[in-house]
């Protein structure tokens, strides 16, 4: 009887070793040395000035903003205009390749298709696999300095950037406990409002403890435990990749558009650019995380008209809720108030600041 | 039921079961002393009754089928416009090869598991459905190398299957449509010769995603001697992992899913290869192989083998 059970035992250690060998991976790697304690300034400074500009690594991004989310399959998946909008909702994978200021290619891998963005000094190439078409557009000379990169490419330097900007008395800044990203042990940058209305919870920044590069970011939002927002590296080489990354030819077959460059610098006369832009410019209530921006009336219709956007119109009419004065795209991180005249507020603060915004002449 | 079904399946068969058992015949009284070449002798043996068989034949003959198919409808019908049907149909028009893609891509699901559910299923409650089970166990192979024998076999069929599509995949689309460079999902273009390695290697992703399949299949093999039961239990696996990989409530649970890998051969026809997923798929399946075949190992070792 005994040796019968024996003849089990496979059957139960294998697995048993199986489960220990995954918690203990899954536990935090603390067996490196600890970073050198730093303040906030120096954890600040070191993201200033890192110099990495050439790299390459896997990014994941997940974001739970309560948005509706893109269907992926069936019916009405993939419209090419909610293509790019799709990233916001779901959790994306996306290999990052930079090399210097002007060389750079992002692929957002999806399931069996990929979306890329490629930069080549002045050439920047767009191509999506599911329907394949290309986009191509030549950038003027001067664009390095201005154009670090596309919009949708939200690598951690971006991110970090523009909440940097943000930091001021508004903020109080910590140095949290070391963590793990991508393998590389990183210092945890926590920013945490001091404001008590605003949606933000806290913002977290993992910046390398070697080199100063942002691993990692994360929004988190009041109420919600998971993060609403997050994007990190999970795998990084330092380095320059291989510059055949870079050159990018649409392939044979592909539908490719010539998108000219808005040149609206060159194209309208300086008077009239700075009408048009403070006709635009939103007017801004509020400071730090309590800022709500209010968009006249019409200023977000006009780009809206002249491109089909389908994929983003469907998505505001899901997102939209009717409330009073007008209709109100929520988020777990910022909240849209449309009004009914047109005029359209946004902030990362409850309906009821927006609403005393929009009330205010 | 079961004599019946043994019966039948006898005679279907019946070319193959007594060279089996002559085989062994043969190769006993030599390796009496060295349970390895009879071991060895074992899994020749066990191949060439696999290959043999007139069912895996229809079964690979079913497989070559589904390429034949998507590359003939493609070609008697007009343009596929981009981003209908199954991804990649639209290529094929451009480039022949994508028909071993896109049949490899229609056969993930169903197909392939469903083959190489029926083989693994029917390793060892076959040969006890046909009562040579014990025959098998006279020699001195023992029960343990029986058993990697057998699903050494089931391996061997799961490294095959993918691979008869892709090849005749490749074989029909090169004599239907042009072959030339080929576009990768990155939007770079591989010559032919390199498209053809990707194609293997996709094969190669398709076979070591089916590992974990075939172990579980033999483990359900050593539970019954209905050779159909085990078949249905291991197919019907197959589908509820899918159905439960499907269900985003579940996400957790997604990753340890034997089937959460398998579509993810497409990173493969990234520019760069993609590695992770295939290093992924591999760690995973070599857990569901070390699990299932060592509950196979504890019921196989300690079952009464009384057909």
């Amino acid at each position: 009887m005994t040796r019968k059970w024996l003849r089990w035992m496979p059957a139960v250690v294998v697995p048993a070793v199986i489960a220990a060998g995954v918690l203990s991976a899954s536990l935090p790697a603390n067996a490196g040395d600890p970073l050198p304690e730093k303040t906030p300034q120096q954890v600040l400074l070191m993201l200033a000035q890192h110099g990495e500009k050439a790299l390459s690594g896997t990014l994941e991004q997940t974001s739970a903003l309560g948005l509706p989310e893109l269907p992926t399959s069936g019916p009405g998946a993939g419209a090419p205009e909610a293509a790019w909008l799709e990233l916001l909702t779901g959790p994306h994978t996306a290999r990052v390749y930079l090399d210097g200021p002007d060389k750079a290619r992002v692929q957002v891998m999806d399931r069996m298709a990929e979306r890329n963005a490629v930069r080549n000094g002045g050439e920047l190439w767009f191509y999506n696999s599911k329907d394949n078409t290309a986009a191509h557009m030549q950038l003027p000379a001067d664009a390095t300095a201005r154009h670090k990169d596309s919009p949708s490419t939200a690598t951690p330097g971006d991110l970090a950037d523009k909440l940097l900007a943000k930091l001021d008395s508004s903020t109080e800044v910590a140095v949290g406990p070391d963590t793990q990203v991508a393998g590389r042990a990183a210092y945890n940058l926590v920013l945490t409002p001091k404001s008590g209305t605003t949606l933000v919870d806290s913002a977290t920044i993992a910046v390398d403890g070697e080199s100063g590069l942002p691993l990692g970011v994360e929004l988190k939002a009041r109420g919600q435990s998971e993060p609403a927002f997050s994007v990190e590296y999970t795998s990084l080489t330092l380095g320059s990749p291989d510059a055949a990354i870079f050159n990018f030819t649409p392939p044979p077959g592909a539908t490719v558009e010539e998108v000219p460059l808005q040149e609206r610098k060159a194209a309208a006369p300086p008077s009239d650019v700075a009408q048009a832009k403070a006709a635009k410019r939103p007017t801004v209530t509020g400071t730090g995380w309590e800022t709500v921006l209010e968009f006249p009336a019409g200023a977000m219709k006009a780009p809206a008209a002249d491109e089909p956007r389908s994929g983003a119109a469907s998505l505001l009419d899901q997102a939209a809720v009717p409330v009073p004065g007008g209709r109100l795209v929520s988020t777990s991180l910022i909240n849209v108030l449309i009004l009914e005249d047109g005029r359209i507020l946004a902030g990362s603060v409850p309906l009821e600041r927006l609403q005393a915004a929009a009330a205010q002449p | 039921m079961s004599s019946k079904e043994s019966g039948s399946r006898e005679r279907t068969g019946g070319d193959t079961v007594p060279e089996d058992m002559a085989g062994n015949a043969a190769h006993r009284p030599a390796a009496a002393p060295a349970g390895r070449r009879w071991g060895r002798g074992l899994l020749a043996s066990e191949l060439g009754v696999l290959f043999r068989r007139r069912r895996t034949w229809a079964m690979l003959c079913a497989l070559a089928a589904i390429p034949i198919l998507i590359a003939v409808a493609v070609r008697v019908s007009s343009a596929v416009p981009p981003g209908r049907g199954p991804a990649f149909l639209d290529r094929i028009s451009q480039n022949g090869l994508f028909v071993g893609v896109t049949a490899m891509l229609v056969s993930v699901p169903l197909f392939l598991p469903l083959t190489v559910g029926v083989v693994a299923g029917d390793t060892v409650a076959g040969e006890a459905g046909m009562g040579t089970l014990r025959y098998l166990l006279v020699g001195p192979a023992g029960r343990v190398r029986l058993l990697l024998v057998k699903y050494a076999g089931a391996v061997a069929f799961a490294i095959t299957a993918p691979l008869v599509v892709a090849l005749v995949g490749a074989g029909i689309g090169a004599v239907l449509f042009p072959v030339g460079p080929v576009t990768l999902l990155s939007g770079d273009s591989i010559g032919a010769a390199e498209a053809l390695l990707r194609l293997l290697l996709i094969a190669s992703y398709l076979a070591v995603s089916l590992m974990g399949l075939s172990a579980i299949g033999l483990f359900m093999s050593t539970l019954t001697d209905v050779p159909v039961g085990a078949m249905a239990a291991t197919v019907v696996l197959s589908v509820v992992s899918q159905v439960l990989d499907a269900l985003p409530q579940l996400e957790w649970l997604h990753p340890w899913l034997f089937t959460h890998y398998w579509l993810d051969f497409a990173d493969l026809l990234r520019q760069p290869i993609a590695w992770d997923s295939f290093g992924t798929n591999l760690v995973l399946q070599g857990g569901y192989v070390a699990v299932f075949g060592a509950l196979a190992y504890g019921r196989f070792i300690t079952k009464d083998v009384l057909s």
